[in-house]
């Protein structure tokens, strides 16, 4: 079938490639080199907020892979961080390994936990996933109150000092790394096609040969890993740990939010995101009541009128103005 | 017996609950071998397509392909062994460029062939399918009949040594029909073994040697392909009035299979019901629509007739108010009305009935039905309800169906008759005989010459140029998102621009 003269459909004449995606992609690794540069002379405020930064961007752009690249949403957020905050502890406590070391176990831990649980939900799809998810962060959540082994609803309490302030600011900058690379790789090879695919149409894809059960479990690994990580970090900041913080559901709606604010499936969309919502939490530190109300308005109103976040609006914005508008509704 | 049979299935059953939608089916398919499949909608063809390309797990039977019983061998997996399929209505990863499409198939089948080769190799099959101009784009702007084209694309990136074609030529003119065959012609050499589903005969006839004819699940016949489209049997029961009948449009002033036509009333001095002048339209700088002059008048019945991409579609979704011409003016009695959102022009009495059918799913048929005439006093839409069951006792009998659970054409009526429901002064069908069987397509113009009795306006684009010719008082012809000629139905068929149009300009 050679194209056919009346072709209606003809490529417009786009001979010049946009220029954003190019420039995010220097913009990364200069973005956390400055970082690392400036952390010596940060004031303890600002690497407070640097390190909760930081993670968050990092759990969002976990989460974004399995639910922008995936279509994988998950509500279970709060068991990856969770699993890898006590992991930490119990490794540096009972095992008396350094904390670095301890580090990545939290993060194996996620990975192993997302391949014990793998078999179960991915046997639902769509919104029954997200509610098969949701279910086993909240029966996670019981079994951590209530096993007294792993120190029951009170916890447990690191038994080494944790690093200091600088220290910290500096494991939240090498968690945001390991993140980048692992999310420059999962997006930008051939892997991610094959992603995508599964989450365009599961069906199809099998009958194109993708393994769509083999290419959700790595994705499912993969942001797992990334999530003990981070939860790891986070116990290891606290020094003390107890199931109600590190289970709950608040690390799920937090990442949820921070996606959806900053745009599902790009990866700007997290740091963005991110920004967003530590400054307007910031902002509205002494007003917790008017936080939650002003978040939920905002969450509704990027839904409605931006589904693709605030990075998705900006990139329409430039289109419009780099290739003009189309008539079409 | 001659080696190894490429495929071999054997009394392969499918049951949904208490239905059985494939019943004990046996079919062989030898190296070098076409079968084509066909069969009334919804005799079960698709799900046979589902059952070898594993989808769907039958219920009975077994699979053997190239010696393997793959009965219980996943989709992916049979995939990978060179099982390539499309599907009847395109499902392409709508989020991805046309070419990553096709590069997914690639990827899973050979993982570490170096990026170049495997995109290389994917712009071939794309420039072969005729999409190449689209590669860059996301496969979500394609129109469907090049969506189409791209599953096909997509299946022959899987490399596949058995490729089965899901009415892939459903909707194409003469030109890329033979285009199509041609296609097909030069596969013969690459693929070993072909099952192609498909209405239009002439690919049919001019593809396969063997023919297989499913009907209520059931194999009806088999045989050599000219035995079986001989036979008296398969006419009753699939091929209705094309039974017999010139393949090429337009070639002689065939004898109309409605009844005869009798000439209504219209009031030409009035105000014209729709109105387009000097329409331009198109998507992004694509432009489509070239200037487009068209007038309904209360009462007619109007046919919008031209080649895929001479803008047919285009025109009836500015018409519908969901894509805003960047020029000219649409005026509804004499009113100007351009640039009016679909829901204002719905509210005017302007109704459409698009390809594609777009039923809801979750609804019942007569859900779908009701929804179309929210907020009219019950005994009113109890009456149209009726009305719409009258001319489609199909409808009638699935009420209770989910509306998707029906075949293509029972769809195609639902999508009538919800149309219908909201009783509008004018219906724009466009393509609704697309991927029908013969005999359905019969009956599908036997309602509308009933409508059409009733005084009700309509404009239809369509494909098949002897049936709009039967049923219009006035044709537009497009061509280059033009219109190139128009006049009484009588006066476009005895116009030789017509026959030089259709055939003359795809190819």
């Amino acid at each position: 079938m050679a194209p056919p003269s009346t072709s209606a459909l003809r490529a417009p004449a786009m001979t010049a490639r946009p220029w954003w995606p190019e420039l995010w992609r220097t913009l990364i690794p200069a973005a956390l080199l400055l970082l690392a540069l400036m952390a010596p002379v940060m004031s303890d405020y600002a690497l407070e907020i640097g390190f909760r930064l930081l993670l968050l961007v990092a759990l969002a752009e976990a989460w974004n892979l399995m639910a922008g690249y995936g279509g994988l949403v998950s509500l279970g957020t709060a068991s990856f961080v969770g699993v890898g905050a006590y992991v930490l502890t119990g490794a540096v406590n009972k095992a008396g390994l350094h904390w670095a070391l301890a580090l990545p176990l939290g993060g194996l831990a996620g990975a192993l936990l997302a391949l014990v649980v793998s078999r179960a939900v991915f046997r639902l799809r769509g919104l029954y996933f997200t509610v098969g998810t949701l279910a086993l962060a909240e029966a996670l959540r019981l079994f951590m109150v209530n096993f007294a082994p792993f120190g029951g609803a009170t916890g447990l309490f690191l038994a080494v000092d944790p690093p200091g302030l600088q220290g910290l600011f500096g494991v939240a900058l090498s968690v945001l790394v390991v993140t980048t690379v692992v999310m420059e790789v999962a997006t930008r090879s051939r892997f991610s096609i094959l992603l995508r695919t599964v989450r365009d149409d599961e069906d199809a894809a099998a009958q194109v040969g993708v393994r769509p059960f083999r290419i959700k479990l790595i994705t499912f690994m993969l942001a797992s890993f990334l999530m003990g990580l981070a939860g790891a970090a986070q116990g290891l900041k606290l020094g003390a740990i107890e199931p109600y913080g590190m289970f709950g559901m608040n690390w799920t709606v937090t990442v949820l939010s921070v996606v959806v604010i900053g745009g599902q499936g790009l990866r700007a969309g997290p740091v963005v995101g991110a920004v967003f919502v530590v400054a307007l939490a910031e902002l509205l530190a002494d007003w917790p009541a008017v936080h939650l109300a002003i978040t939920g308005v905002i969450l509704i109103a990027v839904i409605r009128f931006a589904p693709q976040g605030l990075v998705g609006l900006g990139l329409a914005l430039l289109r419009r103005r780099d290739f003009g508008s189309g008539g079409a509704r | 017996m001659t080696g190894t049979p490429l495929l071999q299935a054997q009394g392969l059953v499918k049951r949904y609950g208490g239905v059985v939608a494939t019943d004990q089916v046996t079919l062989r398919i030898d190296p070098g071998e076409v079968l084509g499949v066909i069969g009334p909608n919804g005799a079960g063809k698709s799900t046979l397509i589902g059952l070898l390309g594993g989808e769907l797990a039958p219920s009975e039977g077994r699979i053997v392909y190239c010696g393997e019983d793959i009965t219980r061998v996943g989709a992916s997996e049979r995939a990978r062994r060179g099982i390539g399929r499309t599907y009847q209505i395109p499902r392409p990863f709508l989020d991805m460029t046309v070419r990553e499409n096709l590069l997914a198939a690639r990827h899973s089948v050979q993982a570490f062939e170096p990026a170049r080769q495997a995109a290389q190799a994917c712009d071939a099959i794309l420039e072969r399918c005729g999409l190449i101009d689209a590669a860059a784009r996301p496969a979500r702007e394609l129109p469907l009949l090049r969506r189409k084209r791209l599953e096909v694309a997509r299946a022959l990136a899987l490399g596949p040594k058995l490729l089965l074609l899901d009415e892939v030529g459903a909707g194409l003119v003469d030109a890329e029909v033979t285009e199509l065959i041609g296609l097909i012609q030069s596969l013969r050499h690459e693929v070993q073994g072909l099952v192609i589903i498909e209405h239009v005969l002439r690919v049919v006839r001019e593809c396969c040697e063997r023919l297989m004819v499913i009907n209520f699940g059931k194999t009806f016949a088999e045989g050599p392909t000219a035995q079986v489209m001989g036979s008296d049997e398969v006419a009753a029961i699939y091929l209705g009035t094309a039974h017999g009948k010139k393949a090429t449009p337009a070639a002689a002033p065939a004898a109309p299979a409605a009844p005869a036509k009798v000439a209504r009333p219209v009031d030409v001095r009035a105000e014209p019901l729709l109105a387009l002048q000097g329409v331009h339209a198109g998507y992004g700088l694509a432009r489509v629509l070239d200037g487009v002059d068209l007038q309904v008048r209360a009462g007619e019945v109007v046919a919008v007739l031209g080649t895929n991409g001479a803008g047919k579609t285009t025109l009836a979704r500015v018409i519908s108010g969901s894509l805003v011409p960047t020029a000219g003016t649409l005026r509804v009695d004499g009113h100007d009305r351009t640039g009016q959102p679909p829901h204002v022009l719905s509210r005017l009495g302007l109704a459409q009935c698009m390809e594609g059918r777009r039923i809801f799913g979750t609804l019942t048929v007569e859900e779908n039905l009701l929804l179309a005439a929210r907020g009219v006093r019950d005994t009113l839409r109890a009456e149209r309800l009726q009305r719409v069951y009258a001319l489609f006792p199909d409808l009638a009998q699935r009420r209770r169906n989910a509306g998707t659970s029906m075949s293509g054409g029972q769809q195609q009526m639902l999508a009538i008759g919800r149309a219908l429901m909201a009783q509008p002064r004018l219906i724009v069908f466009d393509e609704i005989s697309l991927g029908l069987a013969p005999i359905m397509m019969d009956r599908l113009y036997e309602a509308l010459a009933a409508l059409r009795a009733q005084g009700l306006t309509m404009l239809v684009v369509e494909q098949d140029v002897d049936r709009a010719l039967d049923l219009a008082d006035r044709v537009y012809v497009m061509e280059h998102g033009r219109i190139a000629l128009s006049g009484t139905a009588q006066a476009v068929r005895n116009d030789p621009q017509l026959r030089h149009l259709y055939i003359g300009t795809a190819d």
